[in-house]
Order: structure tokens, then C-alpha cells, then sequence
């Protein structure tokens, strides 16, 4: 048991020590979590910046624009006049132009949109006529039938972008640290004859094997605790789940991408062939396994695909732990078939294991 | 010559077949009877190599070898580059499985258990990598833990003189340092029986000579050592016998002077003379004359003989000469003489 820990500690400090390979197995997933968010996530909520164009300042216009500085999710900007509200309109830094009708004169809200940003326009425009519907049923002094209360499922709170991005996130982690990671390093431990040194001792196979396979462990958990720390504290994520659950979930995709990680190793003559074979495995799953964005946002022909794919029960599970808070309850299956990838990836690593 | 010493070798049989005939000089030969502080308690020989054979598609590696190697013993692998030779020791260590043939290494046959015998081996290898953001002293702890027996790790690195760069990653290390920490590797778990893959190889003089110090000093310590190499001045030096390998097979197997005496001309005295030529013709020992280079090569099996009698003629004014070497064969000659080819092309 000492030999295995010492095993495991200096095989640790031989991955610790290569900074730029530590350095960029943090950047990466943060570099990816900032971009994706960037691009994807709406900082908070949903939320609209709306110019109010206003002429005259009259007692209606007063009342429109006082209702819709309260819509939650518009964020009111007064504009000096309507040319440059326009100009600023079609650069993008307004999602609608609003201007309130003059003094006295009751009737034409006029509202200007983008079509080339049609999605975002329309939501506001939804919502902008509904505002308005019910400030007319107000000012006629109509009591409405019907109402719309809407209940988010995720209980009392609301996840927001990062939530949702920082499980898949932390879930591509431990996917690369196997199937790019271990892969190259197996490879360039065979092709440099470190492992022919190691089967010159009377070391059992799966003592060495064992030890690198906790040596990735050890390292993802590490990997894994900064990019959560990071989230939570500069992109303001939140975890409501066990992090025990989640850390065990860790150790169970280092398992099985590790293994994966070696299986590639086994057929690849370089470290480049055994990276160029593990890329072209992680890629697609890092799009589509529903790491950045909800499976369901991708067409239904490629759903089969990525049901398949052993990163997309991880993601599931990580993600339903960490935002939602879950317990494994609804997850076995998903388990399950990663835990069987991880069976067929140690089969053909045990099989196909050459020392050189 | 002490007793022990004929019985640790063995019966002449240990010398294996092909090479019975020159066996009965191995035993008579002063320069070997070296006294050992560590006489081994067993008498088994170290290592019986039973009719090796490694083929590769149609290429055939090796091409049953056979031979014994005494405990305490400095055995040398002599040959040039693609002999067989690394191919051999790799199936003695049990990193490579025989086509046919097996090894009894310390009593354990390595087809039945590999590990059991790379257990009780060091294993030097050839152009092997490290860890290399490991110190000396991590690897050398690191590769002690895949042993269940192991020797202090500081007497290691004083003995290779590593002390200064206990604290340096293998990355930084010269070739000569890395050549010594993989010798010292061999040593982690103190073994009885050391295998070195050309020990030397790609070192400058003076670390060779270093080299064969620490390996001499295993021999004192009673280690056997089996060794490669394609230097023969290294063979000649360090090695008890040596195994002579070419294509896979060995061509001789002796001491390296027995090797020498059998398979050469003998010593050759050279002398640059100036008059009197006619006088070389039947002087003792000398088996025939040859001229080149404006020097006379005489062969010769006595040169002490031959060389009196020309000192002899030469003070008698019958013949003037105003250079005189004596040469002695080398097992570079001996290679010569058996392949017709040189060690190193």
C-alpha cells in the first residue's frame, strides 16, 4: 500500500511539474466556459436594452414609460432624439426603440426593431405587446378574466447560464484529461521506452496502470475544484448539489475516459497518431454530448449520436447534481451505459497493452 | 589458483557444445584466479541459456544460443550492432518471449515466470527513457517501489557518483550521467545478477573508464554481471569470458586471451629494419614474415623468445633495426579472423 501511494505521489509530481500541460488544463475549460458564455449566456436573465424616445413628456407617456421600466427583463435607456436612438439601434447596443406618443394625442406606440437580429426583436416585440395589451385593458379599466402564472421547474430557483454550462464544463475536463491526456502520455511512455523500464521490474501490470489511473484522479479532482472555484467566484455559477456526489462522479468518468484514454494508446505508434485519434473521439462529444448548450437544441437526426456517446450520461448526471441538486435516483441507466463503455475500453486496453 | 574458483565455474560442459574443444584451457589461464570476498554459497551456475531463438517474420534474430554463466562471473556478449545480442539478454530478462529455447536464471525458468526472475535481476537498458521531470533520487525511489527488495538509495548514488545531482531532473542530466543512472537502476534491488545492455556505449573515455570501475566493482562485490558491448578493449578489460556473437549465433565462447591464442596468429613483433633482412628467416616462435609499411611483421607464438633473439642478432651486428613493437592480438583479431569482418563498420 506504501509502494502504490509512493507510486501514485511520484507520478503526480511528475504530471505537476509540467506547467504549461497544468497551465492549459485549467486555461482551456475556463477559456471555453468565458467564450461559450460570452457568446451563449445572457450574463443574468433574459434582458433587452430599450431605447424611449420621448417628445413631449405628456401624462400617458409618463405612466408607458414608468410600466416599462418595472418589465423585469427590459432595461430602460432615454434617448436625446430619435436619429441617434436609431443609429444606436442598428449597431446592435438596443434591442428595440420605443417611442411614446406625444402630449394629449392617445394611440401609436411606435416601436423600430433589427430583422437582422430577429430572434431577440421578436421576444421584446412579445413582450412589448403585452405590455401594452394590458396597459389598454387598465386604462379602460377592464379586470382580466385569465391570468398566466408561471412556476419554474428547477423548485424556487432559477439556473442561470453558468449553472448550466460549469457540470459540462467540468465534465469535457475529465473527458480530455483521458482520451487526450492519457493517450498521448501512454504512447509517449511506450515510444520513449519509460515503459520498457518499468517491465524490466517485477511490478505487476496493473499495479503501474493502477497507480497512473490515480494519478489521474488525484490530478482531475484538483483540475476540477479550481475551474469550480473560478466559476462560482468571477462567473458567479452556483453548485446546489453534493460535491462529494459530484466528486465521486469525477472519479468515475477518469475511470472510464482514462481507460478509453489507454485503449487509444494501444493502437497508436506515436504520441501525435494516439492525439490525433483521441481528438477526433472527444470532439464531436464535446459539441454535441449537450456540454454547452441543451441536446435538444441540435437536430433530431443526430439525437441517436448522442445518445450513444459516453460523455453525454456524464454530462446529464453532473449537470442534474450540480444545478438541480439530484440525487443519482434518475440516473442509473445513464450510469450504467458509461460504467459499460468504461468495461469495453479496459477489455481492449488489457488487451491490446503492449510495454513498447 | 584458489579451488573454489575451478568449482564456481563448473565443468568444463558449461561452455556449452560448440565450445568444448577450447574449454580445457579455460582453467590454466593465472591472470583469472581472483580471489573473492563473497564467495556464493551455491554452486548452481548463475544462468543456463538453453538454445535461444528469436525470429522476426523471416528474419531470425536469434538463432539458438546456449551458454552458462558462473555465479560471480563477469560475462561479456561481444558482436556488432544487430547481432542479436540486445535481443538475447532482453529474452534472458523476461522481456521478450523465446520463439524456442529457455533461460534458468538463479534457478527460475523465465518462460515459466518472467517476473519472478526480473525480480531477482538488475536490468541495465539500452537507450531507455526516464520520467522526465523526476530527480535522480524520485527515480531511483520510484523504481525501488516496483521492487519488493531494495538497497539504499544514497549508497546507490554515491557509488554511480550522482551525489551532485541527486536534486536534477533526468531531463537535465549529460548522456554519461543518464548512462549512470540507469545503472543505477539496475542496483535497487541489490541484485545477484546484473544485466548491462552496452554499458558504455556513447560515453568519451574517461567516463568509459569510469564506467569500468563501478562495474569492476560489482564483480568484487560478487555480483555476476552479464554485459554487451561492441568495444573489445571493454570485453578484454572486464569480462571473465566472452561470448562472440555474430547473425544471431555465437561463434566462440572463452576467456578472452584463450580466445585470443585460439584464433589468432599470435602476438606480432614489428621491426623497422635498416640491414640484414636475410637474418629473420628461422627465428624461434615466429610462424612466417610479412613486410609492410617498411616494417617487418613477424608472427610470433614465443614473442619473448623473439624478441631475445633478435636483440641477440642485433648486437652481434648481423642485423640493424632501429624499431622494435611488440603487438599483442586483440579480440578485435580474433573477431577479424572469425567473421572477416571488423567489430565496427
Amino acid at each position: 500500500m506504501r509502494t502504490f501511494a509512493l507510486i501514485v505521489v511520484m507520478l503526480f509530481k511528475h504530471y505537476f511539474r509540467d506547467r504549461s500541460a497544468v497551465f492549459w488544463g485549467l486555461v482551456f475549460p475556463l477559456l471555453l466556459m468565458t467564450l461559450i458564455g460570452l457568446a451563449f449566456g445572457r450574463g443574468e436573465n433574459l434582458s433587452f436594452t430599450v431605447g424611449i424616445v420621448e417628445r413631449s413628456g405628456g401624462p400617458v407617456a409618463q405612466s408607458l414609460r414608468q410600466g416599462l421600466s418595472r418589465v423585469p427583463v427590459f432595461r430602460l435607456t432615454d434617448e436625446s432624439d430619435e436619429v441617434s436612438a436609431l443609429e444606436a439601434l442598428r449597431r446592435g447596443r438596443r434591442t428595440l426603440v420605443v417611442v411614446l406618443p406625444p402630449a394629449g394625442a392617445a394611440g401609436a406606440v411606435r416601436v423600430y426593431f433589427d430583422q437582422a437580429r430577429a430572434a431577440d426583436s421578436r421576444t421584446a416585440m412579445v413582450i412589448l405587446e403585452r405590455f401594452v395589451a394590458e396597459a389598454n385593458l387598465t386604462l379602460a379599466g377592464v379586470r382580466p378574466a385569465l391570468r398566466v402564472e408561471a412556476s419554474p421547474v428547477a423548485g424556487v430557483r432559477q439556473i442561470r447560464f453558468f449553472d448550466f454550462l460549469l457540470p459540462g464544463i467540468l465534465a469535457l475536463t475529465v473527458m480530455n484529461s483521458g482520451l487526450n491526456g492519457a493517450a498521448w502520455v501512454i504512447t509517449e511512455y511506450r515510444q520513449r521506452l519509460v515503459l520498457k523500464r518499468v517491465l524490466a521490474t517485477p511490478v505487476h501490470p496493473a499495479v503501474f496502470l493502477g497507480g497512473l489511473v490515480s494519478r489521474y484522479a488525484a490530478t482531475n479532482l484538483v483540475q476540477l475544484a479550481v475551474i469550480a472555484f473560478i466559476a462560482v467566484a468571477v462567473f458567479d455559477a452556483t453548485i446546489v448539489g453534493s460535491l462529494w456526489l459530484l466528486g465521486g462522479l469525477a472519479l468515475l468518468g477518469t475511470l472510464v475516459f482514462v481507460g478509453m484514454g489507454i485503449a487509444v494508446s494501444t493502437v497508436s505508434r506515436t504520441p501525435e497518431s494516439a492525439n490525433l485519434l483521441g481528438t477526433v473521439l472527444s470532439f464531436p462529444m464535446m459539441f454535441l454530448a449537450g456540454t454547452f448548450w441543451p441536446r435538444e437544441f441540435i437536430p433530431a437526426f443526430l439525437q441517436p449520436v448522442i445518445a450513444a456517446l459516453p460523455l453525454t450520461p456524464l454530462v446529464e448526471v453532473m449537470r442534474g447534481v450540480a444545478a438541480r441538486g439530484e440525487g443519482l435516483a434518475s440516473y442509473w441507466p445513464g450510469l450504467l451505459y458509461l460504467a459499460a463503455w468504461g468495461v469495453a475500453a479496459a477489455a481492449v486496453a488489457a488487451w491490446r497493452f503492449r510495454w513498447e | 589458483m584458489h579451488p573454489r574458483d575451478v568449482a564456481a565455474r563448473g565443468d568444463p560442459s558449461v561452455c556449452s557444445g560448440n565450445f568444448a574443444h577450447t574449454a580445457g584451457a579455460v582453467f590454466v589461464d593465472g591472470n583469472h584466479s581472483r580471489s573473492r570476498e563473497h564467495e556464493p554459497t551455491v554452486t548452481a551456475p548463475a544462468l543456463q541459456v538453453r538454445h535461444l531463438v528469436k525470429r522476426y517474420g523471416s528474419l531470425v534474430a536469434v538463432a539458438g544460443v546456449s551458454f552458462d554463466v558462473a555465479r560471480g562471473e563477469v560475462f561479456g556478449i561481444l558482436g556488432p550492432n544487430g547481432a542479436g545480442k540486445t535481443t538475447t539478454l532482453e529474452m534472458i530478462e523476461g522481456l521478450r518471449r523465446p520463439d524456442e529455447g529457455t533461460a534458468i536464471v538463479d534457478g527460475v525458468d523465465v518462460r515459466a515466470d518472467p517476473r519472478g526472475v526480473r525480480a531477482r535481476i538488475g536490468v541495465q537498458l539500452q537507450e531507455a527513457g526516464f520520467f522526465e521531470r523526476l530527480t535522480v533520487e524520485e527515480t531511483l525511489r520510484l523504481f525501488g517501489a516496483f521492487h519488493r527488495r531494495t538497497a539504499p538509495v544514497d549508497g546507490i548514488i554515491e557509488r554511480l557518483q550522482l551525489g551532485e545531482k541527486r536534486r536534477a531532473r533526468a531531463a537535465t542530466l549529460s548522456g554519461g550521467q543518464r548512462q549512470r543512472l540507469s545503472i543505477a537502476l539496475a542496483l535497487v534491488n541489490d541484485p545477484r545478477i546484473m544485466f548491462l545492455d552496452e554499458p558504455t556505449t556513447g560515453l568519451d573515455p574517461q567516463a568509459r573508464r569510469n564506467l569500468w570501475e563501478v562495474i569492476a566493482g560489482f564483480r568484487g562485490e560478487g555480483r555476476t554481471v552479464v554485459l554487451t558491448t561492441h568495444y573489445m578493449e571493454e570485453a578484454e578489460r572486464l569480462c571473465d569470458r566472452v561470448a562472440i556473437m555474430d547473425h544471431g549465433r555465437l561463434a566462440a565462447l572463452d576467456m578472452p586471451r584463450a580466445l585470443i591464442r585460439e584464433h589468432t596468429p599470435g602476438t606480432t613483433v614489428a621491426v623497422t629494419i635498416t640491414s640484414g633482412e636475410a637474418a629473420l628467416d628461422g627465428l624461434p616462435g615466429v610462424r612466417h614474415v610479412q613486410q609492410a609499411n617498411g616494417e617487418a611483421l613477424l608472427s610470433s607464438t614465443d614473442p619473448i623468445q623473439t624478441v631475445h633473439a633478435l636483440m641477440d642478432l642485433n648486437r652481434r651486428g648481423a642485423l640493424h633495426f632501429h624499431q622494435l613493437r611488440v603487438e599483442e592480438a586483440t579480440l578485435e583479431d580474433v573477431f577479424l579472423h572469425l567473421t572477416g569482418r571488423r567489430l565496427r563498420e
